[in-house]
């Protein structure tokens, strides 16, 4: 007796569809799994059994092969087990075959029959949708973010025997919960009991004007400074100014943030993903990869959002350059037997480091030459130029009062992001800092007033082509934060002076 | 001089334990390095010396002397690299042994330009851990003085050293280095280019043989080369305890005359010019002041340049100029000090460097 019912896996941030076969036969009592699973989906059996037992349903002695196809494909994590469940109960005749013609199965099983949770449910329902599965199960936890799918009819699954009984139609299903609002929490959500606020920062107006360029105009931003002075401070608290994501980019960080196993996956994330990973972070963790199924690293966590790197100088500089790559084509290829992946990786980078290891920098700096050289040596020049923004912080003279709260340049970024998006729309560039240089002319025009100022920079500071370039984005995102249609003098030079030369040595 | 005499005086330079005293004399007694040589390999050397070398350092000596496979390999060396030996009691030697005492009695010698030598000689030093105000000092000093025909003389070290080599260089100009290491050594290691440049539009110098590596105690001792060769030395930068400083000292105790950049009392890289002017060292106000000390009339040699144009600033830029107070500083101070938005501060600072007022460095303004 065969049964056949439609399922699906991750591959690195995507679903496949999987075909669960399962067959059951005379023979010594037997349970196989073929098709490549991994150890979790070689466990099923245990899982199964218990399940089909704690709900009163029958387990069947005879010979029982589950395969998983196509055969080729790996398939990782335990979200079979429900598919193989039913598919037991349909061979075994406890369910009609007519029920599950052409029905998708998602889901994990407890011991005592509940329907766990499963990561990348959206990723795998689109899957599925795409392979022509209109109707699909899953776990009642997952059911909300399965649900942002459209074309797809959703059954959310608590209890195998609720789910036996709602197939049969002896019950109703239970209601796809509603999605939760996003969480008023704004900041990184590490230690978000006193929310974050930029007015907490006293003084920086530099660094202040070059946060909300980063926020608006998705320019990369790094801070200089000896500790104490404020820069993480100061970028701990991006996020309070960051722009609500489009539906579509939201769609896309779920997706992502499901996949990776990471809260929120019962919401729609509504806010771009701060990322702060530690600097011990290995290059795998950074940029994804790893052993066994290949996992989505901070830049692709990151994706849409911000990547957070404090004390970069302490980053291991192989590390660093592996950000070269997804900072210049915003995606990570990954390369496995048989495979290459590739994981969206399109995030703005903030970072802060110190000017030396002992951080004093330019004037009492007590490091000899050698190490900060040495220091100097990890951040190396190809990654420097890479930020559009570069700033020195120094400790903000006393007496300086509290700065301009987060909501008043939150309303400043609001209305840039709209001035670009209107500026960009029909491209395929979504931030002012993605404009490629042979565009700049047509959507960042230089007036004649501002072209003279333009070259009086250029020559004042021996700007490479590059350099004038990512000035002029940048002045371009000025502009916008203060509501102009028209680059100014002051504009350009200001976006000079907020790309300082920094070298760190 | 004869190649074998050359490959004499670069292994007696490499003895072990040979200090600048015992080679100094060893030479008095056997003037040529070749008869040096022999007299240690024959251990005929006890009597020379005072206060006399141990017996088992000499021993040393003839193992490393004798052994004719190293000894090749040296000889090897100077062929390949065309190295040249000067030694004390020559006519041409650049230092006069009546006025130094402590002189080296070998110097090994590489380079293109001979005629370095032959001009009248500035060593140009200071701190490794310098600031940009004293490396640009270091480089117009350097070349104002090459524009009179003067060779600048320094250490081929980070910092002040190599400002004032590139500074020479870069003016189309004589410049020699004297090293603490052996001649194949380079030291350090990222100067391989500057040495290349140096030993084509001048001369390197040493008087350790092949194959010293960087010791600490080698440098102060080198330092006195530098103070012998030079007619005056000038101390860019210096920190309070700094090689630079030595090489002030001996100058001093040579008798020359030793000029201090001076700086604020707020940078700890000038605390050791000040301290020096203190000292009885001449303050530099001007680069023609040195000129003027060596004998040589400032612009007679110079090709008539303009002095720079700077047009006069008015404004907000002249507020920002005022708010540096002569020290670097950040666009966020300048505001706060000017009471200035970050925007008025920016296109001040573009103005500023534009008209060559200001410029950017390592993240900070500096006034100029």
């Amino acid at each position: 007796m065969l049964a056949t019912l439609r399922s699906a896996t991750l591959v690195g941030i995507d679903g496949r569809p999987v075909r669960v076969e399962v067959h059951v036969s005379t023979g010594l009592p037997a349970y196989h799994v073929v098709g490549l699973p991994d150890a979790s989906g070689r466990e099923s059996r245990e899982r199964v059994r218990a399940a089909l037992l704690s709900s009163d349903l029958p387990w069947p002695m005879q010979r029982i092969t589950v395969n998983l196809a196509p055969g080729g494909l790996r398939k990782t994590g335990a979200g079979f087990e429900l598919a193989v469940a039913i598919g037991l109960l349909v061979a075994g005749e406890a369910l009609p075959y007519s029920v599950v013609t052409d029905l998708g199965v998602l889901g994990e099983l407890g011991l005592d029959g509940s329907v766990r949770r499963v990561p990348g449910v959206l990723a795998l329902v689109d899957a599925l949708r795409r392979a022509g599965v209109r109707r699909v199960i899953v776990p009642l936890a997952n059911a909300a973010e399965a649900a942002l799918v459209d074309g797809v009819e959703i059954c959310p699954a608590r209890t195998l025997a609720e789910l036996r009984a709602c197939l049969e139609g002896e019950a109703d299903w239970p209601a796809i919960p509603a999605l939760p609002p996003p969480s008023p929490d704004r900041g990184d959500g590490a230690d978000s009991e006193e929310p974050l606020d930029l007015a907490d920062v006293r003084g920086l107006p530099t660094a202040r004007l070059a946060l909300a360029a980063s926020a608006a105009g998705g320019h990369h931003l790094l801070l200089v400074g000896p500790p104490g002075t404020g820069k993480t401070m100061l970028a701990r608290r991006l996020p309070t100014i960051l722009p609500e994501l489009t539906r579509e980019a939201a769609l896309e960080v779920t997706r992502i943030h499901s996949v990776a196993g990471h809260a929120p996956t019962h919401t729609l994330a509504s806010t771009p993903p701060f990322r702060a990973p530690h600097h011990t972070a290995s290059t795998a963790a950074l940029v994804g990869g790893g052993s066994g199924r290949p996992s989505p690293g901070e830049v692709t966590l990151a994706h849409h959002g911000i990547l957070f790197l404090d004390e970069l100088g302490e980053f291991a500089p192989s590390t660093l350059d592996a950000l070269r790559q997804p900072l210049e084509d915003g995606v990570v290829r990954i390369a496995r037997q048989g495979m290459t992946l590739a994981f969206p990786a399109r995030f703005v980078l903030v970072a802060c480091t110190n000017p030396c290891p002992c951080g004093l920098g330019a004037r009492a700096c007590r490091c000899d030459r050698a190490q900060r050289s040495r220091y100097g040596r990890r951040l190396s020049a190809p990654l420097l130029d890479r930020f559009d923004l570069r700033l020195p912080v120094e400790p903000s003279e006393l007496g300086e009062p509290p700065g301009v709260a987060s909501a008043v340049t939150r309303e400043q970024v609001m209305v840039a992001v709209e001035r670009q998006r209107a500026r960009l729309c029909g491209t395929s560039w979504s931030h002012n800092a993605r404009i490629p240089a042979g565009a700049l002319e047509r959507f960042v025009p230089l007036s004649a007033a501002a072209a003279e100022a333009w070259l009086l920079l250029s020559g004042a500071r021996e700007l490479t082509g590059r350099g004038s370039a990512r000035i002029r984005r940048v002045a371009r995102t000025l502009a916008d934060l203060d509501d102009r249609d028209e680059i100014t003098a002051t504009d350009l030079a200001t976006a000079g002076v907020l790309r300082a030369d920094i070298t760190v040595s | 001089m004869s190649s074998r005499r050359v490959t004499a005086a670069a292994v007696l330079t490499g003895l072990p334990d040979i200090t600048h005293a015992r080679l100094r004399a060893l030479l008095r007694r056997w003037p040529d390095p070749v008869d040096a040589l022999d007299a240690v390999v024959r251990s005929a050397t006890a009597g020379c010396f005072d206060p006399p070398v141990p017996a088992a350092t000499r021993r040393d000596w003839r193992t490393f002397a004798a052994d004719t496979r190293g000894t090749a390999a040296i000889g090897a060396t100077v062929s390949a690299r065309g190295t040249r030996a000067l030694r004390a009691v020559d006519p041409t030697f650049p230092i006069d042994p009546e006025l130094i005492p402590d002189h080296p009695a070998i110097l090994l010698a590489e380079g293109k330009r001979y005629d370095a030598l032959d001009a009248p000689r500035v060593a140009i030093v200071g701190t490794r851990a310098a600031t940009p105000h004293g490396l640009d000092d270091a480089r117009s000093l350097a070349a104002d003085l090459v524009a009179e025909g003067v060779t600048v003389v320094s250490g081929l070290a980070i910092g002040i050293d190599a400002a004032a080599h590139q500074g020479a260089l870069d003016a189309g100009g004589l410049t020699v280095g004297v090293v603490a290491t052996g001649l194949d050594v380079e030291y350090p290691r990222r100067h391989r280019s500057l040495y290349a440049q140096v030993r084509a539009s001048g001369l390197v110098l040493s008087e350790s043989g092949f194959g010293i590596r960087p010791e600490p105690r080698r440098f102060p001792i080198r330092n006195r080369i530098i103070a012998a060769l030079a007619d005056v030395t000038v101390v860019v930068e210096a920190t309070a305890r700094g090689g630079a400083r030595i090489t002030a000292e001996h100058a001093m105790r040579y008798g020359r005359d030793v000029f201090a950049v001076p700086g604020s009392r707020r940078n700890p890289a000038a605390e050791g010019c000040n301290e020096l002017i203190r000292d009885g060292a001449h303050p530099l106000l001007r680069n023609d002041d040195v000129l003027l000390r060596l004998g040589c009339t400032p612009g007679s040699r110079r090709r008539p340049t303009p002095a720079p144009v700077r047009l006069p600033v008015d404004g907000d830029a002249a507020r920002v100029l005022a708010a540096f107070g002569g020290e670097p500083a950040t666009p966020d101070q300048l505001a706060h000090h000017c009471a200035l938005g970050v925007g008025a501060v920016a296109l001040a600072l573009c103005t500023l460097a534009r008209d060559g007022w200001a410029r950017s460095e390592g993240g900070h303004w500096w006034p100029t």
